[in-house]
């Protein structure tokens, strides 16, 4: 398959590359990892007259803690972040998000800022970091501004950002002991995969373990855009921690659930999927919450 | 557009060559350095079969601009035979049967040699995950899994196959 052509744009900083996309606005598109826009390109459904490749620049990979804030370059690979013991120890969830993209050749290359830009309903970054309460960080010429996860996807393919702006780096506050987080993604094969459903979970119990003082639970592929479920989480702050209150809220999941159906199953079998992952979800996210506590 | 001169590493030599920024390593590869060893088969990152190591980690070569390997080493298939003598992998591939129509197997070999680079005592599982990202319509894929087993066990006996 043939590439269209297009002029390409190697800056050797940020700031270079934010001019260039003042500049050319949208008519230009970032180049990372490739692994989405390449393909979109290749498909003829993107032919973008420039490409910033960011190859050039520098330090937008790191994966740091810093104090109370794991901070993650938006160029970091989801191999490197899925085998990360930063993230392994800090946020695991987000660790099984990003090792369950595409096939490990797709996870060497793709990054987790393309990742969230490619905005896929379905993606798998998305709803770990929605559910660890993450902050994405956007800078243009214009400067720099911090938006949530939550507020970030608009639709299939549509974030809140403008032309002008690249997504560099996201930031994570760290949970506090007694958190555990699941990931749970449904599809036809065990790879090279998108979900039909999937769904991320983080729980945070009280001191002694007996009671759950917060939740978020993420829902993808089940709306335009990842969601978290309201009632899910209704159901299970303030609960005692125990398989009651997992049942409960993956019942009521279903309820925030707006799934389409289309060639990878029908809104019906997702409705029914939503509840058995979250439910799956769940109970690995009390596991961990449970060892994170010592107990 | 305008090509530009590519310097990386290939199969441990400096290599310098032209490319225009819409040519992917895998064009560059097969058509402008005749290295038909690395295939082309879908084109989007879905088979594998364009899989070459880039800095010893298996990409698809397909989704890898020219431009992209400047200053990188990269290493295909060819890399792995030492003239007449088949790398150990290659050799557990023709002993288990594991090539019918042998396209897949470049980059099979390379994905299961990026494995065996980290980690020299892989269980099935971990076998193939490592190789979840190749696919294979003749074999069924089980031979490959024995092949590379036998290539990581053997690894450490005495007179067994060096990887």
């Amino acid at each position: 398959m043939l590439l269209p052509q297009f002029e390409c744009h190697l800056p050797s900083s940020l700031e270079e590359a934010c001019l260039l996309l003042k500049k050319h606005r949208d008519k230009a598109k970032v180049l990372a990892g490739g692994t989405d826009l390449l393909v979109n390109m290749k498909r003829k459904i993107l032919s973008p007259p420039h490409l910033v490749a960011l190859d050039r620049t520098s330090g937008l990979a790191d994966i740091a803690l810093c104090g109370e804030v794991l901070e993650i370059g938006a160029l970091a690979t989801a191999s490197a972040l899925a085998s990360s013991p930063t993230v392994l120890q800090t946020v695991p969830v987000l660790a099984l998000g990003a090792g369950k993209i595409g096939s490990p050749l797709i996870r060497n290359r793709a990054t987790v800022g393309g990742n969230l830009v490619s905005a896929r309903p379905a993606g798998d970054t998305a709803p770990p970091l929605m559910a660890l309460g993450a902050v994405v960080v956007l800078q243009s010429a214009a400067g720099v501004r911090e938006t949530s996860l939550d507020e970030f996807f608009l639709g299939p393919g549509q974030t809140i950002m403008t032309p002008e702006e690249i997504l560099i780096g996201i930031r994570i506050p760290v949970p506090g002991p007694g958190t555990g987080g699941g990931y749970e993604k449904l599809g036809l094969r065990a790879a090279l995969e998108i979900a039909i459903v999937n769904v991320a979970a983080v729980i945070k119990l009280n001191s002694t373990g007996k009671k759950i003082d917060s939740a978020r639970v993420v829902l993808g592929a089940v709306a335009p855009r990842p969601i978290r479920s309201p009632r899910a989480e209704e159901a299970l702050i303030g609960k005692p921690a125990g398989p009651k209150a997992l049942e409960k809220a993956a019942a009521a999941a279903v309820e925030d659930a707006r799934p389409i159906s289309d060639h990878r199953g029908s809104a019906e079998y997702r409705r029914l999927m939503v509840e058995v992952l979250t439910r799956r979800a769940l109970v690995s996210a009390l596991e961990n919450a449970r060892q994170s506590l010592g107990g | 557009m305008k090509k530009q001169l590519i310097s990386f590493k290939l199969n441990g030599r400096p290599v310098d060559a032209p490319a225009a920024p819409n040519r992917t390593l895998l064009q560059l590869l097969r058509e402008d350095l005749r290295l038909t060893g690395t295939k082309h088969g879908c084109g989007v990152g879905d088979c594998g079969s364009c899989t070459v190591l880039l800095d010893g980690k298996p990409v698809n070569s397909c989704l890898v601009l020219a431009f992209q390997v400047e200053g990188k080493e990269v290493t295909t298939v060819e890399a792995l035979a030492d003239g007449d003598k088949l790398h150990p992998l290659q050799e557990s591939f023709v002993e288990h049967g594991a090539i019918q129509c042998g396209f897949c197997t470049p980059g099979m070999l390379l994905s299961a040699k990026s494995l065996l680079d980290r980690n020299s005592r892989p269980n099935e599982l971990e076998i193939r995950e490592a190789l979840s990202g190749n696919l294979c319509r003749c074999t069924g894929y089980q031979k490959i899994v024995e092949a590379v087993q036998d290539a990581a066990e053997c690894g450490d006996r005495p007179g067994g196959r060096k990887k």
